[in-house]
């Protein structure tokens, strides 16, 4: 069962619960949702080389990782600032199951919308299928052009002016280099 | 200047910018076969007296392993940790577990928490703090868990995670450190002499600045 379906079966238990409403009772505010869909390291390739963006960002992160947490923001500064000129973020959370409802509030207070991933698979296979040279430590950052082409790799916390200087230089390049 | 040209050129340059972005101490990891650094350096242990590696250094080998208190990783595999480490530190390999965490950074990682650990767990080896975190600068760790074994000759045999299931042990299908002890404590050949895991960062010291 998908994590979105669970939190919906969740919501809907919890409506059904309740003691009916009174007709004057204020709509409750819908909870917001955040989609958080398992994906291998294959299927995160997939996810890079679709279609419609000109520039990746790939983070793995996780809610226990402070440097992650830590970094988090500017991912989200990045995303709001390029989306329009072809950024897409992927963000891969390496949670566990137990620790989704976790995962879930943060990504919401952190104001994600979209999709978004949860690493599945044993690790080693993972780590080496995204870049050999990453030892497993969080959080990483990969960077990719439009056709899925690796740029860039970083392990550990980044910064929001290197990240913004790598995506300016994939964006200002001309458009024929960039499927 | 034709099209294809800039192509070219712009791949080109492209190509360039693919780079890794180091970690930040950007040291790699201790090869395979080599000698463990900094192994004369005193570390004090939960119990107060003082050990480096060279102290606990077994007769069939030696275990270093960087962890903490605070990694979830940690957590998840803190009991084999315990139970490989006083297992083997009987059978002739020495025992020392480092952790190199900046307690600014996780006040979890200080002193009191890592001998509340230690009694917790019944460790029968030296939990000890690298208060530079130099150790594991040496070392090129850069996540919590992080094994290092080296056998009788103090070569560097095994380097990496515990097994390939953290979180789930009874779903672990290769046991990568208990083979590795069992092979070096038995004088044989590791097989498998690096593996990866997922971890947390080494929460590293600043380096005190010159002036």
């Amino acid at each position: 069962m998908s994590a979105r379906m669970v939190a919906a079966l969740g919501l809907a238990l919890l409506a059904g619960c309740g003691a009916p409403r009174e007709a004057s009772t204020p709509a409750v505010e819908p909870e917001p949702e955040v989609e958080i869909q398992p994906a291998t390291a294959g299927q995160l390739h997939q996810a890079v080389r679709a279609g419609g963006a000109r520039v990746v960002l790939l983070n793995v992160w996780a809610t226990w990782c402070a440097p992650c947490r830590e970094e988090f923001p500017d991912l989200m500064r990045l995303r709001r600032e390029y989306r329009e000129r072809g950024l897409r973020l992927v963000l891969v959370s390496a949670d566990i199951d137990s620790q989704l409802p976790e995962a879930r509030r943060f990504l919401i207070d952190q104001g994600v919308d979209f999709l978004t991933y949860l690493k599945q698979g044993a690790d080693m296979p993972f780590i080496d299928s995204l870049d050999a040279r990453w030892s497993g430590a969080l959080p990483a950052t990969l960077l990719y052009d439009g056709a899925g082409r690796q740029l860039w790799f970083h392990e550990g916390k980044t910064t929001y002016d290197s990240l913004k200087a790598r995506i300016d230089r994939v964006l200002t390049a001309p458009s024929d280099t960039v499927p | 200047m034709k099209p294809g040209a800039t192509s070219w050129m712009v791949l080109g340059m492209l190509a360039i910018a693919v780079t890794a972005g180091a970690a930040e101490e950007g040291t790699k990891a201790l090869a395979i076969g080599k000698a463990a650094p900094m192994a004369d350096v005193k570390m004090t242990g939960v119990d107060g007296k003082s050990f480096s590696i060279m102290d606990v250094k077994g007769p069939k080998g030696t275990l270093v392993l960087f962890t903490c208190n605070s990694c979830p990783w940690v957590k998840a595999w803190e009991s084999r940790i315990a139970e490989l480490g006083n297992t083997y530190a009987k059978q002739g390999i020495g025992v020392i577990a480092i952790n190199a965490n900046d307690p600014k950074a996780k006040p979890e990682d200080d002193m009191p928490a890592m001998q509340v650990r230690a009694k917790a767990l019944g460790l029968a080896f030296p939990y000890v703090m690298d208060a530079t975190s130099d150790v594991a600068r040496a070392f090129g760790a850069t996540r919590t868990p992080e094994a290092f074994l080296f056998d009788a000759g103090g070569k560097l045999v095994y380097h990496g995670a515990v097994d390939d299931n953290a979180h789930k042990p009874a779903e672990v299908s290769a046991r990568y450190l208990h083979d590795a002890l069992a092979a070096t404590a038995s004088g044989k050949a590791v097989a498998t002499k690096e593996t990866k895991s997922l971890g947390c960062t080494i929460k590293f010291r600043s380096r005190p600045t010159s002036s």
